[in-house]
């Protein structure tokens, strides 16, 4: 039993003193457990900006979600979202909600929406590198049309 | 239990009542305690290493189960091998055999028990003699959840 805890401490003292370095580097390091809210990003800029600051307002306000990344190519539109602990039960049902509203309120837009942790990350990743200038507008094209490729081979 | 009780001689019930007096008693929540944060404990190590393989590798949050299971069994199996998850499973009981690391660590003491009766008889014989029935009656059940969904989806309920 002695060896057990002694185990645990080490494991936790490593895991606390690895996330503790460069806390202020990047959202993207803990998007996983911590809530980010990146700004709605537009992988060519200048073009629909507005039209997605709105959609993630709307999403915003949907009582289940607390955590909304939204990123626009030129063709798709990528919702991605976190569900508040308890609601998580009702997923399909606020995923078709959400649905719902996007696409009667902004016909025109074609949506991607997905609740996927791992969709979010790269979501928050993207939208990183791009305002940081990591990435031109062709790569990040390039790098969100995968990423909702990965979205729609996961339905 | 009271057709038993008329059976014994009179010396017997006296004896039967004496020993239930001196019985120990099974602590049951300080078991379900232990129990309860071992278990959690296994689970938090289990999200840890799926948020690992959703950070640094291509899993989805869907996809990531199989690799988690997979590496939590492994660490099972290690430890029983290092004899750390036998002393584990004295303290917390139910709490370290419930989780799936409890699969690894049948197989592997049951691999362990036998293998002086050598490597095929012994070992392979043996070592799925508790884990066998977990994987036979996982498939089954999964084999009846399918089909259930299967039929509800064709019947448009789903």
């Amino acid at each position: 039993m002695v060896y057990i805890i002694r185990l645990i401490l080490f494991v936790s003292i490593f895991l606390m003193s690895s996330c503790s370095q460069g806390q202020n580097e990047k959202d993207s390091q803990l998007a996983l457990i911590k809530t980010t809210n990146p700004n709605p990003t537009v992988t060519e800029e200048n073009k629909g900006q507005d039209n997605a600051e709105k959609i993630e307002k709307e999403v915003e306000s949907f009582d289940e979600i607390y955590d909304v990344a939204v990123v626009k190519g030129k063709k798709d539109t990528l919702v991605v979202y976190k569900v508040k602990h308890m609601h998580r039960f009702n997923m399909k049902k606020v995923e078709k909600d959400l649905n719902k509203i996007l696409e009667k309120k902004y016909p025109k837009e074609n949506f991607t929406v997905s609740s996927d942790y791992k969709v979010f990350l790269e979501a928050v990743r993207l939208v990183e590198r791009k305002n940081n200038g990591k990435l031109s507008d062709k790569k990040a094209e390039k790098r969100f049309n995968e990423i909702v490729k990965m979205t729609s081979d996961m339905k | 239990m009271a057709s038993k009780q008329k059976n014994m001689t009179p010396q017997q019930q006296k004896y039967q009542q004496l020993q239930q007096k001196h019985e120990l008693k099974r602590p049951v929540l300080k078991n379900c305690i232990k129990a309860f944060w071992v278990g959690g404990l296994i689970c938090v190590v289990g999200q840890a290493i799926s948020y690992f393989y959703i950070y640094f590798f291509n899993f989805t949050e869907q996809s990531v189960g199989n690799p988690t299971v997979a590496t939590m069994v492994f660490l099972s199996m290690l430890l029983t091998g290092f004899g750390v998850y036998d002393r584990l499973g004295q303290y917390a009981g139910a709490g370290s055999a419930v989780p799936v690391t409890g699969f690894g660590n049948a197989v592997i003491s049951a691999a362990i028990e036998h293998r002086t009766e050598g490597f095929v008889l012994g070992v392979g014989g043996n070592m799925f003699k508790l884990a066998g029935s977990v994987i036979l009656f996982g498939v089954f059940s999964a084999f009846v959840v399918a089909l259930i969904k299967t039929l509800l989806g064709m019947w448009g309920v789903l």
